[in-house]
């Protein structure tokens, strides 16, 4: 079966949904069951005493990467169908900033705090609400960003082609770089004082 | 493959987690055409909201009619669907590993009102630079770089690198 | 324990390396004939002349224009960011490689629909995605926007929105110094009306 399996219509639009449903499962899970549920340990990489952050990300940004490439090599995936996350220069420096100092302020990112709110931490929720509040006060003052929020639009440009090199190529660079971190990471792990959490 | 931590709670190898969550992702991209998301079900939700409150206030504005309005029906789409799986699956995995406990988690050095006020100030933060990069960790960081997206890398590089700064300003509330 | 990771981050290495070292697979595969009559039939490949005009305007990053002309008309005028791709060199490596990038709209366009059209078929057949035709082509398209097209009877408020949006198009193109248009319209650039969206994605999206 050639992916997308919804786009290539092989199974019908309709179980999309129950589909998305199911993927949220396994997210929520694994997000779970490795520690995102607790703010403490998601901020222990900024402070040295656990790296869960690193590990699971980029563990799991290389292993989405590798298997893409692969099944597109292999035909079984159209490359030219998946949705790229489109380049707005300014508005992605910009609100990814933001969104650091919220993160490093609630120690939850939106994945994250629906995890914990699922297990009970009402800072979880806490954090979740914020958000409706945030996103509403952004919606409201939307023209004053307007301007920011078009600019610098580069379409859907994937990252190696700003190295000119083939996406294959960038890959196994990010697999190496990736592995000297979490080595770096076991490191500072080892040398940090003990933190109680 | 056990690793107790601190807390005495059990979490699965980090790297172990990482593969299952990198495997979820690939299929989501396999079956849907998509990655996974968080943020953008919060924007829906307002825009929703906002629609039953003033649906004048909603087809005027720039940002809300994107997605609502008219017969739009912001609150049937995927990434609402797919964050009421995310509640479902964390709730299986903290009852799995009896983590389930109603609780403010927080530092010992800090109280807990402290806590909950830094929380919902980061919530909304957080929610507003969202809407700016469109998308959040899950969303444009994680499922954009495993596309190879500029946008994704470029987010996620923001995100965490303003994080590292921003957590020493704060980390009296931490550590 | 580091042992067990050794051995992980080894194999993690070799397969990225495999990606890196497997040769480049050329071989296209061909869709099966009823799946592309369907799609013949289905007419969803078009795009009409003021979709691809406000799209042009926008700055769409999305849109990737392809003249199927000849070279020499090219040269005499194009729509803007249009690339040159000559009908024959559209199962070259080049071709193939324009027509494959991710995240891009391919528009095809001619003089007329003739040439789009066998091209279109050609490449569907080699599963090429997201591969639109601007229906009526350069023809369609000066008539349209260039020229000015009488009303016809008495224009509702679709017919007279469309109007406006024709006529600040041609301010745009018109005011950008081709001469090869003979216009009474004065050459100014006009500030055009576009309200600014998002452009779609196929799959949908968001975060």
């Amino acid at each position: 079966m050639i992916g997308p399996i919804i786009s290539s219509g092989i199974i019908s639009p309709a179980w999309d949904n129950l589909f998305a449903v199911i993927l949220g499962m396994g997210f929520g899970f694994a997000l779970e069951a490795s520690g995102f549920s607790s703010s403490r340990k998601i901020v222990g990489t900024f402070f040295g005493y656990d790296f869960v952050v690193v590990k699971v990300f980029f563990t799991a940004a290389i292993v989405a990467s590798l298997g893409l490439l692969y099944l597109s090599y292999l035909g079984l995936v159209d490359f030219s169908l998946l949705y790229i996350q489109p380049t707005f220069l300014t508005s992605a420096i910009v609100g990814g900033v933001i969104m650091g100092i919220g993160f490093a302020m609630g120690g939850f990112c939106p994945g994250t705090s629906l995890c914990a709110t699922a297990i009970g931490r009402i800072d979880g929720l806490v954090f979740f609400g914020g958000m409706f509040l945030g996103v509403f006060l952004f919606s409201e003052s939307f023209s004053l960003f307007e301007n920011m929020y078009y600019s610098g639009s580069q379409g859907a440009k994937m990252i190696n082609s700003v190295f000119g090199i083939s996406p294959e190529l960038f890959t196994f660079i990010l697999v190496l770089a990736a592995i000297g971190m979490f080595i770096g990471a076991s490191w500072v792990q080892k040398k940090v004082k003990k933190v109680e959490y | 493959m056990k690793k107790i931590n601190n807390d005495g709670s059990f979490y699965l190898n980090p790297y172990f987690g990482g593969v299952i969550l990198g495997t979820v992702l690939l299929l989501s991209f396999y079956i849907s055409g998509r990655g996974l998301g968080a943020s953008g079900a919060v924007k829906n939700s307002v825009a929703a909201t906002v629609n039953v409150i003033a649906p004048q206030h909603v087809e005027h504005s720039a940002y809300y009619s994107q997605f609502a309005g008219g017969d739009k029906k912001p609150m049937s789409n995927w990434l609402v669907f797919e964050v009421l799986g995310v509640l479902a699956g964390a709730f299986l995995s903290g009852l799995i590993f009896n983590r389930l406990k109603i609780k403010v988690d927080h530092s010992p050095k800090i109280t807990e009102r402290r806590r909950l006020l830094f929380a919902l100030g980061g919530g909304l933060i957080f929610g507003f630079g969202s809407q700016l990069a469109r998308g959040c960790t899950s969303g444009a960081a994680l499922s954009g770089m495993a596309v190879l997206s500029l946008g994704g890398y470029i987010t996620m590089i923001a995100i965490f690198g303003t994080a590292f700064g921003a957590a020493w300003l704060f980390r009296k509330n931490w550590i | 324990m580091e042992r067990k990771y050794t051995i992980l981050a080894i194999l993690l290495v070799v397969l990225a390396l495999g990606l890196v070292v497997l040769p480049k697979n050329n071989e296209r595969k061909e869709i099966d004939p009823k799946v592309l009559l369907n799609g013949v039939a289905e007419r969803s490949r078009y795009l009409s002349v003021d979709q691809i005009t406000h799209r042009i305007i926008e700055n769409d990053p999305t849109l990737m224009l392809i003249d199927l002309r000849p070279a020499e008309q090219f040269k005499t005028f194009a729509l803007p960011g249009a690339i040159n791709l000559h009908p024959d060199s559209l199962l070259t490596q080049s071709g193939t490689d324009l027509l494959g990038q991710p995240g891009k709209d391919k528009v095809l366009y001619g003089n007329s629909d003739l040439i789009p059209e066998k091209a279109w078929l050609v490449c569907s057949r080699y599963s090429v995605n997201r591969l639109y035709i601007m229906k009526g082509g350069m023809n369609d398209w000066f008539n349209t926007i260039i020229k000015i097209k009488p009303a016809t009877g008495t224009p509702s408020s679709t017919d007279l929105d469309l109007i406006s949006f024709r006529n600040a198009a041609r301010q745009f193109f018109v005011g950008s110094g081709e001469t090869a248009i003979t216009t009474a319209a004065p050459v100014q650039k006009e500030k055009v009306p576009v309200i600014r969206k998002a452009p779609s994605a196929s799959a949908g999206g968001g975060c």
